[in-house]
């Protein structure tokens, strides 16, 4: 549940295609399941401390299990929004009860916020690949109907604790008073997961609508990402400091989304670079920030459920506001590039009659792919067998899908900007913080 | 190391690893990208040495199309994809709210300067130019449409539109 939108995000451009809706329309299977978990997160964590932590999981992770099988069932944008908002309310009430459960499994409260922590970086990271090979292999439905058994899969030794729970009728209704939840951790939690969010949004949506790769290949692209998360898990231990450790995570998204939105060329290795830097980034602040807030105070859920709460609010906050910025980028840039493309096809050397032949394609392969970054080779198609006129196009194609590549990439550059920006706010509330350090 | 100092030499590596990212793609070009501007259609593009019929024809089209679009306040571009199947001519039309008739006039306009353009760069005799432009002001849209995309056709079959002058072409033709 804490790596959902990142598994999801490697399916939006198929949902996107197939339920024939628009970029900001996909956005909201995304937006509306973080939306509902930031907003239900800290109630559903004090139902569970009502109800007791064992039923609540159970109950969550049976409605998770429902909404994920009518995701999968969906065929209609609103029916799949529907839906995700309904997963969005068992998976509040699943994580924030099995927070309540943790200490008692992992041995204290402290632990139990490293291993929540823990849970939360790397599922965001680990999420896009899983993602993207269901999408290709199987379906973009695949990803929700995946969730069904792995939902049923956690709800049975839950059950066994729910049993207990309504057989000893032991539950530990609201017996400590809750403490204020730790707001500049909270904040700069939203904050950086508003720039995760652009980055594995942004990044996904350029390798695939942009440049034209396939799912796997976003995802092994993308993969990057949670390898690095792997090396700043190991700085974690080294350096103490949550604040140290807060502050050069967000760096480092920032500095990597930075990276993003310079991009020198449309090239698949140059993303490496920038994806390194926001993988150790995530990792050192999403845990630092994440067991500072649940440090020392209790109860574990409903300070969990606040983590949760800020880190979709950062979630929707990031995608309600790069996704008017890049569409309309991407619309003006596509433009742009394919007047820049007409240009070269009109200036070539290339017989008159071919020119009409090849813009007629062109035109076709734009209205065909509705608004979105055409892949122009197969406009060219088949070539011409004259070696001088097949050399002038082979020239053309290539000089043609430069201009729209480097285009598209463009258009994502004040968005990932955008992201760095979010990343570099988040210094604010880890500088204002005054007890951060655990 | 004091833990303290592991600290700061985190954030500080932190700084400096994002730092020499952004710097080396600034130097690589990184924010350098601007889609190259079309131009101008209202402006005289000079014809690029046109030898033989078939560089003429292109240097035709292009020039037909550089007055149509100035006509029509639309790029060479743009008009060049309108005209390049039915269906996008429409759709063209549609966005514009251009009618048959603007848009006839606006390829003919096209034609008479590209047919001004061939003249001054020594392409087209005078004799030639004279009744050719009398002629493509006349003709109907599809046939305009057609010449616009390919000026080669009006030079290679000025018989059929000149009558018995277009037997001369060849003769005017460099």
């Amino acid at each position: 549940m804490l790596a959902d939108s990142s598994v999801v995000v490697l399916a939006l451009p198929q949902i996107y295609r197939e339920l024939d809706t628009s970029i900001a329309g996909v956005t909201w299977v995304l937006v509306s399941f973080n939306l509902v978990m930031a907003l239900a997160a800290v109630p559903a964590a004090h139902i569970a401390r009502r109800v007791g932590p064992g039923r609540a999981a159970a109950v969550g992770l049976a409605v998770f299990a429902g909404a994920s099988l009518a995701c999968g069932a969906s065929s209609h944008l609103t029916t799949l929004i529907a839906a995700r908002c309904v997963q969005a309310l068992g998976g509040a009430a699943a994580v924030t009860a099995v927070l309540e459960l943790l200490p008692a499994t992992v041995g204290s409260e402290r632990r139990a916020a490293v291993v929540w922590a823990t849970a939360g970086a790397t599922g965001a990271a680990l999420g896009p690949a899983i993602g993207g090979i269901l999408t290709q292999l199987v379906s973009w439905q695949s990803i929700f109907l995946l969730q069904v058994p792995v939902a049923i899969a956690a709800a049975v030794p839950i059950l066994a604790v729910a049993k207990h729970e309504a057989a000893t009728g032991v539950i530990e209704p609201e017996l400590r008073k809750t403490g204020r939840p730790h707001v500049f951790a909270n904040l700069a939690l939203a904050m950086v997961s508003a720039a995760i969010a652009a980055a594995l949004f942004l990044l996904v949506l350029l390798l695939i609508e942009g440049w034209g790769l396939t799912p796997i290949g976003a995802a092994i692209v993308v993969t990057v990402m949670p390898l690095s998360a792997l090396l700043g898990s190991r700085l974690g231990p080294v350096v103490p400091s949550a604040r140290a450790r807060a502050a050069a995570g967000a760096i480092f998204v920032s500095g990597g989304l930075g990276g993003l939105a310079l991009l020198p060329k449309a090239e698949v290795l140059l993303t490496v670079p920038p994806q390194i830097l926001i993988g150790i980034g995530l990792s050192l602040v999403l845990s630092a920030l994440t067991e500072t807030a649940l440090s020392g105070r209790s109860p574990q859920a409903i300070h969990g459920g606040w983590t949760i709460s800020a880190r979709h609010a950062g979630v929707v906050i990031g995608l309600l506001a790069l996704t008017p910025i890049f569409t309309h980028d991407i619309a003006k840039q596509r433009t742009d590039a394919i007047d820049a493309g007409t240009a070269v096809v009109l200036d070539s050397r290339v017989s008159p009659l071919l020119k009409i032949e090849l813009a007629g394609k062109i035109v076709d392969r734009m209205e065909g792919e509705r608004g979105r970054v055409p892949t122009i080779g197969p406009a060219f198609d088949p070539l011409p067998t004259d070696p001088v006129d097949r050399a002038a196009v082979l020239e053309l194609r290539s000089e043609l899908q430069n201009q729209l590549d480097r285009g598209a990439t463009h258009a994502f550059s004040p968005s990932f900007l955008l992201g760095a920006l979010l990343g570099l706010l988040a210094l604010i509330p880890i500088g204002l913080a005054r007890r951060m350090d655990l | 190391m004091s833990a303290e100092s592991r600290g700061k030499l985190l954030v500080g590596g932190a700084v400096v690893a994002s730092l020499l990212l952004v710097v080396a793609y600034l130097a690589a070009g990184g924010a350098s990208y601007t889609p190259t501007k079309t131009q101008d259609p209202c402006k005289h593009r000079p014809w690029r040495n046109p030898q033989g019929i078939a560089e003429i024809a292109q240097q035709f089209t292009l020039s037909a199309l550089d007055g149509a679009a100035c006509q029509l306040g639309v790029s060479r571009e743009t008009l060049a994809r309108a005209l390049a199947t039915p269906a996008a001519r429409e759709r063209f039309m549609d966005r514009y709210g251009i009618n048959d008739a603007k848009l006839a006039k606006a390829i003919r306009a096209g034609l008479v300067r590209a047919v001004d353009d061939a003249e001054n760069a020594g392409a087209l005799s005078p004799f030639l130019a004279v009744p050719l432009r009398e002629t493509v002001q006349h003709i109907p849209l599809d046939e305009a449409i057609e010449l616009i995309q390919d000026g080669r056709s009006l030079l290679e079959n000025a018989q059929s539109f000149l009558g018995p002058a277009g037997g001369l072409i060849e003769q005017f033709l460099p």
